[in-house]
């Protein structure tokens, strides 16, 4: 889903080819900005997905043993907590998650529903590696969000069954072994990914250069930029149709896309809290690219502001509040494309 | 107004050159021709092209949404028409980042991996025979409450060689069992393992004139050079005639429209206006075929164009000493009679943005015999079981950043590209015997061009 993306990375290839002996630059070393964006960002990030997951399993568990209006209340909270993390990985969603193929069994949609009521239906042993057997559109997030939300998300206690307990417990128990794959495949007492980052430029990493992998970093902030913006919003948006709509039994889509956007502020300012780092990504801007800095969070915040205050669900906003989903999307394609025609173009110069 | 920033970008390409430097071979770097892009990291094979027009850009997005959508079981109220048996529920379940699929690593998932299955003769229209029960594909994965057709299990044989210069090496050859089938599989099936390709710059392939690749063809080695170079012509469904063939790993197919409603068909079970009938159908799992087509036309359209349209990213280092050196060896040795550098794409009949392109695709797009290592003992219209369709070298390099891997040839087998060069045979021997004998600087100077493409 790359709208503007050919443009600029056309006129990359001018940058590319344009001056290519970097002898006449001096030598800059950002593994700094690398090795902070991966240990500070990328694998805290992970190391929270997977614990908000195992949260969300405790939960599970807890409203098993005891069903109960608030120990329901309780998982679906803990879904939502769950899911902020992973939002928030979406501004990088390249190596493991990727090449490991472990983004279906996180993340698929739409849920297979006509497969999952037969497996309800069937007499078969529900327990994890059962679910981890099947296809991802029978696990993940939204497989949970649809048994513990509903179809209509108004779900009553008393349309859950012992079945539909067993198999949110052994969903939730697969999600567990994703998110622990996910984040033992980057960090460095795992299969250690993460070095590839920080250790760019060497023999050691599949990145050729440090600036390769900073194009990674920035490339993956355009990349859920534009899917922001002229997917998960302009889908539903504008062919009116909530199907679409990726969150929409939880009605937790504002959150979703707000949490997008963090992630593109976390990997920029280079932490998790909103602090800027002092080895964030924002740094090589140096001072002379103050403005270009400033404009940057503005729009980061501009866009999260502006999702944030779409009234009601996304889903009703669909149809009762569509300048505010235009607005924001607005506001999210503005950062996209500065993202896309003025940070990159200059990373490009490295 | 995109158009004329394209215009400008192009034109600073083409003026502009560092005053004290040697300028750019522009025609050794932008591979896709004005459709390239620069991009080293793992986004690289998931651009547009880079001279697409505002209209088109925007199907390329639908497109796009289509080829990542993943498919589920009928009826539903959206992404309707999953299997009942099927390899994987989306385009993109194969083709990661739109890259090459890794030789999977276990049995129970084999991502990219699928076999074509025939019996001993032709169809009606000179293609592989359909094994009874089982069609042209062995579908490993059903729907709820169906089965797959069957299980697959994996051996390996390390077989070692070495070269001239006394270093060893070991080729890994894969074995492949089947059980659980869900009725037995005839005894005299031919079974053919294929790995999903990457699928960016297929537009421009399309878009070479028949002429222009038949230029390359002698299929009976009339100039004596030890390489044949054979067209395949393959079942046009819409033409209802034999044309040449450019896709798939045999040259199969005669265009992305055809290729994509077979992928659509046999890898997820999709029913399309092309091919209507669902890849079950005369086999006892078949659904009944209430909802076929389960796609329209304009779906077809919209991911056949995003294959067309994707853009191919800008080889790398060419003016390193060592990379120029590599790409000397490469045609010193013969690599370049089959992967043949140069094209210039013809006029396509729907899209500008695809024609008169200079390309740098190292194909022919013609089978040759590779020997009977690689052979799959199974016939595919006018290729014979050692005849492989020459693949597309273009990207290769960018493997490793995108898909995580550098698992080569048809069925993947190969782990890096040394080992891909050496699995080479039939005519390609004499050159395999040459890569051989280099020295380790020069191989390493080879493998070093290969990875900067």
């Amino acid at each position: 889903m790359k709208y503007l993306k050919s443009i600029f990375v056309l006129l990359s290839i001018f940058n590319f080819i344009s001056c290519s002996k970097d002898s006449i630059k001096p030598a800059v070393d950002y593994s700094d900005v690398l090795s902070n964006s991966t240990n500070q960002v990328i694998i805290n990030t992970y190391k929270d997905l997977n614990d908000k997951s195992k949260l969300l399993l405790i939960a599970i568990d807890q409203l098993k043993s005891n069903t109960s209006t608030g120990n329901l209340e309780l998982a679906r909270l803990a879904w939502r907590n769950s899911r902020i993390p992973w939002e928030q990985s979406e501004g990088f969603l390249f190596g493991p998650v990727d090449q490991q193929g472990i983004d279906p069994s996180i993340d698929s949609w739409p849920v297979n529903v006509v497969d999952l009521d037969a497996v309800m239906a069937s007499p078969d042993v529900l327990n994890k590696t059962y679910v981890d057997a099947l296809e991802g559109t029978l696990k993940g997030f939204h497989t949970i969000e649809y048994l513990l939300f509903g179809e209509n998300g108004n779900k009553q206690l008393a349309e859950f069954n012992t079945r539909q307990f067993e198999y949110l417990s052994a969903c939730t128990q697969s999600l567990n072994g994703s998110t622990q794959q996910l984040f033992d495949a980057w960090r460095t007492e795992g299969q250690n990914f993460g070095k590839n980052l920080i250790e760019a430029g060497k023999v050691s990493s599949i990145y050729p250069s440090q600036k390769s992998a900073l194009q990674e970093l920035v490339d993956g902030m355009i990349t859920i930029a534009d899917e922001v913006a002229n997917g998960k919003i302009n889908d539903p948006f504008v062919q009116s149709d909530i199907l679409k709509e990726e969150s929409r039994f939880s009605a937790n889509s504002k959150a979703d896309f707000a949490d997008n956007i963090r992630s593109i502020k976390n990997i920029y300012l280079g932490s998790l809290d909103g602090s800027g780092s002092i080895a964030g990504f924002y740094t090589l801007l140096h001072q002379s690219k103050v403005s270009l800095h400033q404009k940057i969070v503005n729009q980061i915040e501009a866009a999260i502001a502006a999702i944030e205050s779409i009234p009601g669900t996304f889903t009703t906003a669909i149809t009762l509040n569509r300048p505010a989903i235009q607005f924001s999307q607005d506001q999210v394609r503005a950062l996209q494309l500065t993202l896309e025609s003025e940070l990159k173009p200059f990373i490009d110069t490295f | 107004m995109m158009r004329i920033f394209y215009a400008v970008a192009i034109g600073l390409l083409c003026f502009f050159s560092c005053a004290d430097e040697d300028p750019i071979n522009l025609e050794k770097v932008l591979a896709g021709g004005s459709t390239s892009v620069f991009a080293e990291f793992s986004n690289a094979f998931q651009f547009p092209a880079a001279n697409l027009s505002p209209i088109e850009l925007q199907n390329h997005r639908r497109g796009d949404v289509a080829f990542e959508s993943s498919f589920v079981t009928a009826p539903s109220q959206i992404n309707a028409g999953l299997g009942p048996i099927f390899n994987q529920n989306s385009c993109v379940s194969c083709h990661g980042k739109n890259g090459r699929s890794p030789f999977p690593d276990s049995e129970n998932d084999l991502l990219g991996l699928l076999f074509r299955v025939s019996i001993p003769g032709i169809n009606i229209h000179g293609g592989p025979k359909p094994v009874p029960g089982f069609g042209g594909q062995l579908q490993t994965k059903a729907v709820f409450g169906k089965k797959s057709e069957v299980s697959v299990k994996m051996n390996f044989i390390e077989i070692p060689g070495s070269f001239s210069d006394g270093e060893a090496y070991s080729l890994r050859k894969p074995i492949f069992n089947f059980d659980n089938a869900y009725i037995p599989l005839p005894g005299d099936v031919m079974i053919s393992p294929r790995i999903a390709p990457p699928v960016f710059g297929l537009g421009l392939l399309e878009a070479i004139s028949v002429e222009d690749i038949l230029k390359h063809a002698d299929p009976i080695d009339l100039d004596k050079d030890g390489i044949s170079g054979k067209p395949n012509y393959c079942w046009d469904e819409l033409s209802q005639s034999l044309q040449l063939g450019r896709f798939g790993w045999k040259a199969g197919q005669p265009n992305l429209l055809q290729q994509t409603a077979a992928a659509y068909l046999d890898d997820i079970g999709v029913t399309s206006p092309l091919f209507f009938e669902e890849s079950s159908k005369h086999q006892i799992q078949y659904d009944g075929g209430m909802d076929d087509p389960e796609i329209n036309n304009e779906l077809l359209s919209l991911t056949t164009f995003y294959t067309q349209s994707l853009a191919v990213p800008v080889a790398r280092n060419q003016d390193d000493p060592e990379v120029l050196s590599g790409s000397k060896i490469f045609d010193k040795i013969a690599c370049g009679k089959c992967h043949v550098r140069n094209f210039k794409t013809g006029t396509h009949r729907e899209f500008a943005f695809l024609s008169n392109q200079h390309i740098l695709a190292f194909t022919d797009l013609l089978l040759h015999d590779m020997g009977d290592s690689l052979s799959d003992h199974r016939p595919e219209f006018e290729a014979q079981g050692n005849e492989w369709r020459t693949p597309p070298l273009w990207g290769i390099g960018l493997t490793k950043i995108v898909n995580g891997h550098s698992n080569f040839l048809h069925d993947g087998r190969a782990r890096n590209f040394q080992e891909a060069i050496l699995w080479h045979g039939g005519e390609a021997n004499q050159s395999v015997l040459n890569y051989k004998n280099l020295s380790k600087k020069e191989r390493t100077a080879l493998l070093k061009f290969l990875n900067s493409l």
